[in-house]
């Protein structure tokens, strides 16, 4: 990804929006019972466009803004979304996306990963003797799957808005060439062949 | 050139971690600080106004999901309503004399909002997006007059506490929060008890530590218990409703010292709640 202050910009526009999106839309509606999370598939998208770097800087900057926002202690979030971003740049960085299922699948699997991630972060604070019940596994495989569908949007989205900064992503198609006809001009009549432009 | 690039990359993101762990041992326990103050007094108009901007989207999404559940609870529904007309008959002689009772020791309240506190409404513009923490955030803050540990109640019954607070919102956690515990009691038995989330579970909270001298039976409801002691005192104030036990088999209380309550207030989807503020236990 190149970023230039326009890009820098869009990039900042995109994590402050999708962090607000997720706190007064997201988390408030329930399908299953459970909210659907879309931050770290949003870090994950990032670090699929900008690598490790832009991964885990966009990670850190969307945890410090969702707990400042939350007033929760700040780091938590940050840590989880930046290796989540992390691995998800790693991966771009590793290995060829053949297949457009490779960023929602990626999306499905690190928002696991952040969810639990979460959770041991939460426990390394101090969980106190509460009690845990199955229904969190419930909460986090739905999670995993609601995030395949909303990385796909995601993932469309954010190519556009990062167009101009994709490496991979040319900024216009190429001039498409015609196939020469098959039939045969009919010199007879004096008429010339018409061309593109002419 | 390649060499230098993936040092400054491992430069960066050891920076990032060790920022994360350091504003975690910095910030953890202490509420908020002057940043998130900061950020959340900057943010607040904006929330707010997203709240409300995207609240038919949300009705939308909540509606499909309210339909398939309706469905499963219109049967119970139905037994539950069978029931209440039959206590209802009771209620309203108990509620007539509890007026006379009222009038006697000259108080004059509804009996909805503790004497002492006045109620705040609020809206809750933000909720965390994790399961494994349970708060919300609501429009109101210290300008307000909300002020750290002012109980927060809905319509239906307790919802949690103020945990922190900035001058235009305020982070309430939820009693389904894993850091939660509320002291309660059962009536009309007495039995007392400290009522403790299932963390994944908001639908199901357990009354702890019950004396097991007294039985406690399905669909008692559960208030909260106010108790204070040599200068400590429970963070809420006495007979706010809480729920109903929904689960308490013999074996269970004997063995366990336990049963299972369902919340009155429906944890998941709180719009409107009341921050009690001023409170004064004197």
């Amino acid at each position: 990804m190149i970023l230039t202050p326009p890009i820098l910009a869009r990039l900042v526009a995109t994590v402050v929006g999708g962090v607000l999106l997720q706190l007064s839309f997201f988390s408030q509606v329930a399908l299953f019972h459970v909210s659907p999370d879309v931050l770290p598939s949003l870090v994950v998208v990032l670090g699929l466009f900008g690598g490790t770097l832009t991964g885990a800087v966009c990670g850190f900057s969307v945890g410090l803004l969702l707990d400042c926002l939350l007033i929760a202690p700040l780091g938590g979030a940050s840590l989880v979304l930046l290796a989540t971003g992390y691995l998800a740049g790693l991966f771009r960085e590793r290995f060829e996306i053949h297949s457009p299922l490779v960023p929602p699948l990626l999306c499905m699997g690190l928002t696991f990963f952040a969810e639990l991630g979460f959770g041991a972060v939460e426990l390394m604070l101090g969980l106190n003797d509460a009690s845990i019940s199955t229904l969190v596994i419930r909460d986090l495989l739905l999670k995993s799957i609601f995030a395949f569908f909303l990385g796909w949007a995601i993932y469309a989205l954010l190519r556009r808005v990062l167009r101009p900064a994709l490496v991979e992503e040319p900024t216009a198609r190429p001039p498409s060439r015609r196939r020469p006809s098959r039939r045969p001009l009919r010199s007879s009549r004096g008429r010339r062949p018409r061309t593109m432009g002419a | 050139m390649y060499r230098k690039q993936v040092r400054r990359r491992r430069a960066v993101l050891a920076l990032l971690i060790v920022g994360s762990f350091a504003l975690l041992s910095v910030t953890y326990g202490q509420g908020s600080d002057g940043v998130q103050r900061g950020v959340a007094t900057i943010f607040s108009p904006i929330q707010s106004v997203a709240d409300r901007a995207l609240k038919p989207a949300r009705d939308l999404v909540n509606w499909f999901d309210e339909t398939f559940d309706a469905k499963g609870k219109n049967a119970r529904l139905h037994a539950e309503l069978e029931e209440a007309r039959e206590q209802a008959v009771g209620v309203k002689a108990a509620l007539a004399e509890n007026a006379q009772l009222r009038k006697l020791v000259g108080l004059d309240e509804s009996g909805a909002i503790p004497s002492g506190y006045d109620a705040l409404t609020a809206r809750v513009i933000t909720r965390s997006p994790t399961v494994w923490f349970s708060d919300v955030t609501v429009d109101v803050g210290s300008g307000d007059g909300v002020e750290v540990g002012n109980p927060v109640v809905s319509g239906d019954g307790l919802v949690g506490h103020v945990a922190a607070v900035t001058g235009g919102s305020a982070k309430v956690t939820l009693i389904a929060d894993h850091s939660s515990a509320v002291a309660a009691k059962i009536v009309p038995n007495g039995a007392q008890g400290i009522l403790k989330p299932s963390v994944g579970d908001p639908g199901d909270m357990i009354l702890e530590y019950l004396d097991t001298e007294k039985i406690v039976g399905k669909g008692q409801s559960v208030v909260t218990s106010g108790w204070r002691g040599e200068g400590i005192e429970s963070r809420y104030p006495p007979n706010l409703p809480i729920g109903k036990v929904v689960e308490a088999a013999l074996t269970e209380q004997e063995a366990q010292h336990q049963v299972h309550v369902e919340p009155f207030a429906d944890l998941r989807n709180l719009d409107v709640v009341q921050v009690l503020t001023g409170g004064s236990r004197e």
